[in-house]
């Protein structure tokens, strides 16, 4: 049998991590200590005696070579590096430069090229603490220059070579959501090879784009395309769908997440089903179907609508009455049964993909657009099940009053988004559905219908998308330019037809009459979202969508490693872009998990066994999960987690037995430094 | 977006609807013809039924018992409307009648059997109207003594619980009727308390209870186990009432099983069962011994 992660990890804790690394041991006491002092193309040499500070640097204990340089950290600065480290036999490298933020990494892998092991090196950040913040006095920009690097200079000295720690992989990744970016997503994964399992909420995959009926701006049939993919998921041998199911809990760290998901039960047996939709026509019981907006109704046993992708059949327990005629009509096929309770699975996996999409804010509480008093008030989405062939009332736009075709229909942009009462986000998508909608009912009904679109602005900003709008101007569509304020709509009680009034930018009214109206109603979180990012640690911006690392070059990444967003749940988009980050993120995650194992800096909390007394305190104050008191025969110890802690050493100041440190970062090293800064008295 | 649902709650009617686009579902109560029973309460497989005992001011008689319907819970099946004895319950899809279960044979009609025969009836009108305890006969023109009259009378079977109160007040062979819900009723007159006559107030048929030396006694003959009665009986175990057969179509059918389990008891369901067990016995004997149908 094959281990598993976590077994592979346990041995992996029993061996010390061995902190030979590529450097050599080091014997003298008085390391010799290497200084290179960047002058920073003038930014920091402009402010900064850099002469100055490259003689008194000379002058500090241990510091056996100093120089200055232009760019450190360019090939050539490096190359320079490289040889006077082995030129001098230098023992602790300090660059007196920039940020350890944005250089570090490059230094570290320097120094390492010189055979010296990259933890023996440490950065005194001169750029940013006293070029940049003292600019007008460079005196004392260079006295606080000599202070920063007196401190790394005697923190070097105390520096002691570290292994990176490697933690297994599991190569297997899960995609949380099955709309059209967790469908690609998913795909992409199990073409390369890794297998993945998909967890979708509802019973079918795909989305919100499985229930449009067109999408724009080339009016391709959006289930025609999508219904394909969604196919491909249900059969490629790498995936497996875990449909009507939830996350419930999620463990451990990136190459190796523990996950707990519940199966909720369908009463029906996916293995046995064939989706053959003998017992729907049996079952007596109707209720209204979400996937229609509660347009339609939906059989008590029945798909959620017919290119459901698994097709079993669900039982809705609230509504079926037990009177068993599915069994009967399933018979042979044995496919129901009534005891099926929820299953909670548990999974190992390397990486998680989040793709739960959005939702769509209910506009009934906003008293102006009628929304749920009138009854020929729409949303958009629910207009998408009218005009659907497949939708409830076979494509037929009509009425909801008297079931006729209306003969104007006005559509109004921005309800509920562009407000700061509501939702201050743009909803990114609707004007571009607004204008399909427009598009379609002027070709359908041709001159028998009059469109109007009550619009602030309009926002077609993508390939092809300010065509679409043209074309929509020249089949005849009204645009009315109105405020967001002011704007109202009122019932005729005989006729049930609208009147829709607003006011343009310079208070002029713009009135409508009209015998339907689409409401463009914003676009929200999704109501689990803030739920999952409790469960899975990653933050969520003020609005609710999932926060990116970085918003402009990590777009795809969260704060934990491991876990990669895709999709409208990290900020409203279209179909397109969607299957685009859907992709991106399922290269992040390959990215992941082709390494056979995760490397993490040796940055992390050590307990020294001896001294711990296993009083839990250090489990209380971390942060993140990352130590734990495991009992151990006759004593209990705490023990780190190595890819969960993020070295921030609240538990190691929290140990009231002093067990805890962090490397590098030990009191030691600390109180080295304070000295440092002490001692300017004494030099100048 | 949310459900369109509609409850309108009236003195006369009791109104739950589901408005969806393309369709209307409508359960309507006639408060005029409920009488406050149990039936609808114990046979809805949703538990979405509560039957609400009235307050009683002094002096008063005792109202019916309220009927509610939990819109939240009720799935517009239409098992009331096919149960309720009274026919007090509709369920409309799109304003007509509509009992899919009943169509797709997931639940048993009751037969109620009517048997009417014209050449019996007395002469007077308002004496076979009022032979009705609930004015569910209805004459079409006067009656004449002549054999070719053209009058005929009708009962408006839909309403009517088959109390056979017709039966014993027309003449000897004019109506027959068959009662739909079997069951027994007594009534423990030593725990009654004094002067109580809650249960013959709210009772529908006149004359299945009845005062008897000043405490109520039962006909057994008239009743139709509906339960009105019981509910509002202030003493526990002063009034019994137990049903054990409902004579209906035959069906297979759980959520029948689980309604019989609910309207009789156990013991019901059994026997039910045994009886269903043993024709099909019968039928497999006279398959292989190549009997005809007699």
């Amino acid at each position: 049998m094959a281990e598993t992660a976590s077994q592979k990890q346990e041995k992996t804790r029993q061996k010390k991590p061995k902190a030979t690394g590529r450097g050599r041991r080091l014997k003298t006491p008085r390391p010799r200590i290497g200084v290179f002092v960047c002058q920073c193309g003038g930014q920091i040499a402009s402010v900064v005696d850099v002469n100055e500070l490259t003689n008194y640097v000379k002058t500090l204990p241990n510091v056996v070579y100093a120089e200055q340089m232009n760019f450190p950290c360019s090939r050539q600065g490096q190359e320079e590096i490289v040889t006077a480290i082995k030129k001098n036999r230098l023992e602790r490298v300090v660059v007196a430069g920039c940020s350890p933020r944005l250089y570090e990494p490059t230094f570290q892998r320097c120094v390492s090229q010189a055979e010296l092991n990259p933890w023996l090196f440490e950065m005194a950040n001169i750029r940013e603490f006293a070029s940049y913040c003292h600019q007008a006095n460079p005196k004392q920009a260079t006295e606080k220059a000599k202070d920063t690097v007196r401190m790394a200079v005697a923190k070097a000295k105390l520096l002691e070579p570290l292994a990176p720690i490697e933690l297994p992989m599991t190569k297997k990744v899960m995609v949380i959501g099955g709309g059209i970016a967790g469908i690609n997503a998913a795909l992409d994964l199990a073409d390369m090879g890794f297998k993945v399992y998909v967890v979708e909420k509802t019973e079918s995959i795909g989305g919100y784009m499985a229930l449009l009926d067109k999408t724009f701006p080339t009016l391709d049939c959006s289930i025609c395309i999508e219904g394909p993919k969604m196919v491909d998921v249900g059969r490629h041998p790498n995936i497996e769908i875990i449909s009507y199911a939830d996350v419930l809990k999620a463990e451990g760290h990136v190459g190796s997440f523990k996950m707990k998901v519940r199966k909720n039960p369908r009463y029906v047996i996916a293995a046995n089903c064939t989706g053959c939709g003998e017992c729907k026509d049996a079952c007596p019981i109707e209720y209204p179907n979400y996937a229609d907006m509660y347009l339609g109704v939906r059989k008590a046993i029945s798909p959620p609508f017919g290119q459901a992708v698994p097709l079993t059949h669900t039982i809705n327990r609230d509504y079926c009455i037990e009177c068993f005629k599915c069994i009967d009509a399933c018979g042979a096929r044995e496919a129901i049964n009534f005891d099926q309770k929820p299953e909670e699975v548990d999974l190992e996996v390397g990486a998680i993909i989040v793709a739960i999409g959005y939702s769509m804010y209910n506009p009934s509480d906003l008293e102006w657009t009628g929304y749920g008093k009138y009854d020929n008030v729409f949303t958009a989405l629910e207009f998408e099940r009218l005009i659907l062939a497949a939708g409830p009332t076979g494509g037929k736009v009509v009425r909801a009053s008297d079931g006729q075709k209306p003969h104007s229909v006005a559509f109004i942009q921005c309800v509920g988004s562009r407000d700061i009462n509501r939702y201050e986000h743009c909803s990114s998508f609707c004007c571009m559905y607004t204008l399909k909608h427009a598009v379609m009912l002027k070709e359908k009904y041709r001159d028998d219908i009059e469109v109007y679109v009550f619009y602030n602005d309009m926002r077609s900003n993508f390939k092809g998308y300010e065509e679409f709008y043209n074309r929509a101007q020249k089949s005849g569509v009204k645009f009315l330019r109105v405020k967001l304020e002011n704007r109202k709509i009122l019932e005729n009680p005989q006729t049930k037809s609208l009147t829709v009034s607003g006011e343009t930018e310079d208070g002029k009214p713009v009135t409508a009459h009209s015998d339907m109206v689409v409401l463009a109603n914003a676009a929200v979180p999704q109501q689990t979202a803030a739920e999952l990012a409790k469960i899975l640690k990653i933050p969520t911006a003020p609005e609710g969508f999932f926060m990116e690392c970085q918003p402009k070059i990590r777009p795809t990444d969260t704060d934990v490693p491991g876990i990669f967003l895709a999709g409208a749940c990290q900020g409203l988009k279209d179909i397109p872009y969607s299957v685009a980050q859907g992709s991106a993120a399922a290269a992040q995650a390959a990215a992941v998990l082709s390494k056979d194992v995760w490397t993490v800096e040796p940055l992390v909390a050590q307990v020294n066994e001896d001294m711990c007394s296993g009083c839990r305190v250090c489990e209380s104050v971390c942060g993140y999960n990352a130590i734990a008191v495991e009992n151990l025969g006759d004593k209990a110890l705490a023990r780190v987690k190595e890819g969960l802690c993020r070295g921030c050493g609240i538990c190691g100041s929290a140990c009231p037995m002093d067990a805890i440190s962090m490397p590098n970062y030990s009191d030691r090293h600390i109180i080295a430094q304070v000295k440092a800064v002490m001692e300017r008295g004494d030099k100048t | 977006m949310p459900l369109k649902t509609v409850k309108k709650d009236t003195a006369e009617k009791l109104t739950l609807e589901w408005v969806l686009h393309v369709k209307n579902y409508r359960l309507s109560l006639d408060r005029n013809r409920c009488v406050g029973c149990q039936i609808c309460s114990l046979a809805c497989p949703k538990e979405a039924i509560k039957v609400e005992k009235q307050p009683k001011s002094k002096g008063e008689k005792t109202r019916r018992p309220k009927v509610d319907v939990d819109l939240a819970k009720c799935n517009f099946c239409g098992i009331c409307d096919i149960l309720c004895p009274y026919g007090a319950v509709k369920v409309t899809l799109d304003n007509e009648h509509s009992l899919p279960v009943i169509e797709k044979e997931c639940f048993p009609k009751p037969i109620r059997e009517i048997q009417v025969n014209p050449a019996k009836f007395p002469a007077s009108r308002e004496e076979i109207e009022d032979a009705c305890p609930l004015h569910l006969i209805k004459v079409s023109a006067p009656m004449s003594e002549k054999a070719e009259s053209t009058a005929t009378v009708e009962v408006e079977k839909e309403y009517c619980p088959c109390c056979r109160v017709c039966e014993v007040k027309l003449p000897s062979g004019a109506m027959q009727v068959r009662k739909f819900i079997y069951g027994k009723i007594a009534v423990h007159q030593e725990k009654c308390p004094d002067g109580c006559t809650d249960c013959l107030d709210v009772c529908p048929i006149a004359g299945a209870l009845f005062l008897q030396d000043k405490k109520v006694a039962v006909n057994d003959t008239f009743c139709v186990y509906c339960g009105a009665c019981k509910l509002v009986c202030p003493v526990e175990g002063a009034l019994e009432l137990e049903r054990t057969r409902i004579i209906h179509e035959p069906i297979r059918s759980g959520a029948w099983n689980k309604t019989l389990e609910r309207l009789t008891s156990p013991v019901g369901i059994a026997k039910e069962l045994k009886n269903k067990g043993s024709l099909k016995a019968r039928e497999s004997v006279k398959k292989r011994v190549g009997l005809k149908e007699d």
